[in-house]
């Protein structure tokens, strides 16, 4: 049986994706399906004095306008959701916390009868000062968002190594800056959009989301059901990034349908989904201190996350975040602190590189500033500081398959670094920069997974790995074959049901490949092992070896004796046998003192880096990027066409953030909530020269490593270094926009103009 | 009173739907994505910005590409609708644009490639445009794909132009 990992075995449902027949839950009808819509607050704080229902209610073909009363008037139900933190509330209760805020239901036959009736919805405020900025918020005497947090904080993460404070005193150089990256979107293509149905007591969901899972329990909280007494179908998904990570219109829907008895369904618009999720705006200042040699020996951090008006996964994406800022840099004494701090903005949470591309931004351009200050090559000096086999990280684990100078190797080559750019016309200049990143993958989760021999010979995979254009259904498809020996064409796999395809934590974080896929492997093992006990006992094969291949049962040294997997079923009178797989991790940072993290915090470390090549109209301040290069660490590659796809759809995706990418807001309100004041990368953002590595172990069992997101983080820090590389320009807010670049260019100049002058005298 | 029926003043549209005739009557702020995933069925064709710029609810309109989240219904009587089920030939037979696509696997979350095979079928059908990656990507900038699969759509094309001209197999439903 060839080695089916290492192949591109591709989406069995290729064809369909590609016609436009292959099911979203946005094409999902029930019969008696009736439609529901939103009403949101226009204001980004505020009291809600009165909900007056009588105008919308008279509407034509309305059912019913529900509203936080009707919500709380209901003892079954618990009316806000959130794990850890359950903050916020189904519909707003007394008050509404950001502009978006969902206010009431409207029920209506069709969704444009629904939409007719929404602004018949007479909502009366009281309105409350507000507060968008964190660092603001988190001052004394700003707006409180939540009465029980009179400080706005969400949570504060705290991470001690060494002695910063001694060996920052005594160090040559102290580098000390402060960045910025704003607000931002995920923009998936399909909106979220959920229907909900209600039969004997328990709700069934149709959702466009990536933890089936976290809904099922989410809405199980939330309605007061025993476990299993919701139950969530996902379909392909049309995209996520983080967005639909956890629980969002599912509780919504929920209640629309128990209130009016009829299944109901809700279809977000463009501007209520960037209403709905975002990413944290973040500010990060950075001290470093660095020895003559460029040598580092101290790093100081502080990270304010502004986590919006409610903490969705805010909580443990802060301390996601303190056990990454350090970046993959061996430095001896470190002090790294994170907040999440509330505001009156939409809620965030992980955005496709979560937590992480706001530290690796800081840490990753400051590098090459004091690269500059020493005069030595930024590609040297991150390699006479890098985390190497055995370092010690600042958690005080021990690091293992640590893969930061092969990386180092591969930008060089990809970009040609030690050539000089091309030269530019006249007035244009040309730069390169890299970057590289350190990552942990969510840990403590749980994957379970479920391998079903059928009759036919069909391999059938039970998992709730959400498949969202990542490739996660012929991935764990090409696990599963390889692990079991057979043909992938065998191996059966659909779409996550919570009553049939058993727990798994969440479909994010890049660890589908890696523990989903661990589970299918030691389901299969599982299976396996049912089958040799099934052919010793009807076989009378007692004490031999056996082995499996293509299907079949073969004692060791008899290679005349096949016994099919099927013949065994049969034999034994049985339609199925099932082999059950569980791979869980049961410890990191959730499981630890949040003010003093110590000791594993991750399964593994996810290793991604990237190259850029830019040029800057020294005129107008724009930026072309005229070459990208992402590279990642797999382990082993299961498929090098989807991977080059992960790596690639980084750099693509990582422009925007990068370059123009940048939500607004005014007198508290978003004021660029569509995809014409909010533009993402097309096509003709596509750099030239687009190209992707990923390296692999030369051991043939090494880890697979998720791919998904590992060399976002480094494109913005990359692209920065470039503009730098060719202008001396150094922006510490992102995105690079050409006002910004121009003004750089400007004050960079001034600056040399000042030195040369002081040289003069 | 069916999904779309109510108490909004109603207008006839008649149009060609993927060859065949559509006779339907709709409301006159009825848009023709509405009209087509409602009332036709079509899945291919999917809301997203909702205000004509990003491109997952491109039809092909007498042959050339049109937003049908800003079309309304009423606008198309008389002419020509195609979406990729109608690009595809019987029985789902893919078109050359389409069969590129699978080739290239340009597609992740696929929520945008209908629309975009659309685009590049239009490209490649345009007289006044050149036959040439360039061009055809020109035209694809209002079709927006967030999982950034452009490269392997790029690849797609570039198939496609180094391909003899394919309108005689490729454009039977669309001219």
């Amino acid at each position: 049986m060839p080695d089916t990992v290492g192949t591109d075995f591709r989406h069995r449902d290729a064809e369909r994706r590609v016609l436009g027949t292959l099911e979203f839950v946005l094409d999902h009808k029930v019969e008696g399906m009736v439609h529901a819509k939103a009403v949101r607050s226009p204001l980004p704080h505020a009291r809600v004095v009165a909900v007056h229902t009588e105008d919308a209610l008279a509407m034509p073909g309305v059912i019913a306008v529900l509203t936080g009363q009707d919500l709380t008037a209901n003892p079954d139900i618990d009316p806000c959701f959130g794990k850890p933190r359950a903050d916020q509330p189904v519909l707003a209760i007394d008050k509404v916390r950001y502009a978006g805020d969902p206010v009431a239901i409207v029920v209506a036959e069709t969704e444009h009868q629904a939409w007719e009736a929404l602004p018949y919805v007479d909502v009366e405020y009281d309105e409350l000062p507000y507060v968008v900025d964190a660092v603001q918020a988190a001052r004394p005497g700003a707006p409180v968002v939540h009465d029980d947090r009179p400080d706005n904080n969400v949570a504060t993460w705290r991470l001690r190594h060494g002695d910063c404070d001694s060996a920052m005193a005594k160090a040559d150089r102290v580098y000390s800056d402060t960045y910025y990256s704003p607000p931002a979107s995920h923009v998936p293509m399909e909106p979220m959009v959920c229907v909900a149905q209600w039969s004997e007591g328990q709700l069934e969901v149709w959702t466009s989301a990536q933890a089936p899972h976290a809904v099922r329990q989410g809405l199980e909280k939330v309605f007061g059901l025993p476990a299993g007494h919701a139950r969530v179908h996902t379909l392909n998904v049309g995209g996520g990034y983080g967005a639909k990570g956890q629980v969002k219109i599912e509780p919504m829907v929920g209640f629309a349908s128990l209130a009016v008895g009829r299944p109901v369904r809700m279809e977000l618009s463009r501007d209520e989904v960037f209403q709905t999720i975002g990413k944290h705006a973040t500010t990060v200042e950075l001290t470093t201190g660095v020895m003559n040699d460029g040598t580092f020996v101290a790093r100081r951090m502080h990270v304010n996350y502004n986590a919006g008006a409610y903490a969705v996964t805010s909580v443990v994406g802060a301390g996601q975040g303190l056990t990454r800022a350090n970046g993959p840099y061996a430095i001896p004494n470190v002090a790294i602190d994170t907040v999440a701090t509330y505001t009156n903005t939409v809620p965030c949470g992980p955005f496709r590189g979560a937590m992480t591309s706001q530290l690796a931004f800081a840490y990753e351009s400051q590098i090459d500033d004091i690269a500059r200050d020493l005069q030595m090559d930024p590609l040297a000096l991150r390699r006479k500081n890098l985390l190497r086999e055995t370092d010690v990280y600042p958690t005080g684990e021990t690091l293992h398959d640590l893969h930061y100078d092969e990386l180092l190797d591969d930008l060089a080559a990809a970009i040609d670094w030690t050539a000089p750019p091309a030269p530019a016309e006249p007035g244009r200049a040309r730069g390169k920069g890299l970057g590289i990143i350190i990552k942990n993958t969510l840990t403590p989760s749980r994957s379970e997974a479920v391998v079903r021999l059928e009759a036919d010979g069909t391999l059938r995979i039970f998992s709730s790995s959400v498949e969202m254009g990542q490739g996660a259904n012929p991935t764990l498809a090409q696990i599963a074959a390889d692990r079991l020996g057979v043909p992938v064409d065998r191996v059966a796999l659909g779409f996550p049901d919570t009553a049939v395809t058993p727990f798994d934590t969440t479909t994010s974080s890049s660890r589908t490949t890696f523990s989903m896929g661990a589970a299918i492997s030691s389901a299969a093992e599982d299976l396996q092992a049912r089958l040799t006990a099934l052919a010793d006992e009807l076989h009378g094969l007692g004490g031999m070896q056996l082995n499996h291949d293509d299907g079949q049962v073969t004692p060791a040294g008899r290679p005349e004796v096949r016994i099919a997997w099927t013949d065994l079923l049969e034999k034994a009178g049985l339609t199925e046998l099932e082999g059950h797989g569980v791979f869980q991790t049961d410890y990191g940072i959730t499981l630890m003192d949040p003010l003093d993290v110590k000791g594993p915090v991750s399964v593994h470390w996810h290793q991604g880096a990237a190259a850029a090549e830019v040029e800057v109209d020294l005129e107008t301040g724009k930026v072309d990027v005229l070459r990208m290069h992402a590279s990642c660490y797999a382990g082993r590659v299961v498929s090098p066409l989807r991977v080059e796809q992960q790596n690639q759809g980084c750099a693509v995706f990582g422009l925007g953030p990068t370059l123009f990418e940048e939500l607004h807001y005014q007198d508290g309100t978003l004021s660029n909530p569509n995809l014409s004041d909010y533009m993402i990368p097309s096509i003709v953002d596509v750099p030239a020269t687009i190209t992707s590595t990923a390296l692999e172990s030369d051991d043939p069992q090494a880890e697979l490593h998720g791919v998904g997101e590992m060399a976002l983080p480094a494109v913005s820090p990359a692209v920065s270094n470039a503009i730098f590389a060719a202008t001396g320009a150094r922006i510490t807010t992102l995105p690079l926009t050409p006002e910004r670049v121009l003004q750089a260019i400007e004050e960079a100049s001034t600056a040399r103009g000042r030195t040369e002058l002081g040289a003069q005298r | 009173m069916t999904q779309l029926e109510e108490e909004t003043p109603q207008l006839e549209a008649a149009f060609t739907l993927n060859g065949d005739a559509q006779v339907t009557s709709v409301r006159v702020d009825e848009t023709l994505l509405e009209a087509l995933r409602e009332r036709a069925g079509i899945t291919s064709v999917r809301g997203t910005c909702g205000i004509g710029v990003c491109g997952t609810c491109t039809v092909l309109l007498d042959g050339r590409p049109v937003s049908s989240c800003i079309t309304l219904a009423a606008q198309v009587n008389g002419r020509q609708v195609t979406t990729a089920e109608g690009l595809a030939g019987a029985d789902n037979q893919l078109s050359p644009v389409q069969e590129a696509f699978v080739r290239r696997g340009a597609y992740q979350c696929s929520f945008c490639i209908p629309a975009m095979t659309l685009a590049v079928h239009a490209a490649l059908n345009d007289p006044e445009a050149g036959r040439d990656v360039g061009t055809v990507r020109e035209y694809l900038a209002g079709n927006l794909c967030r999982c950034g699969t452009y490269p392997q759509i790029l690849q797609a094309v570039t198939d496609l132009v180094s391909s003899a001209p394919d309108h005689d197999k490729d454009g039977e439903n669309t001219r």
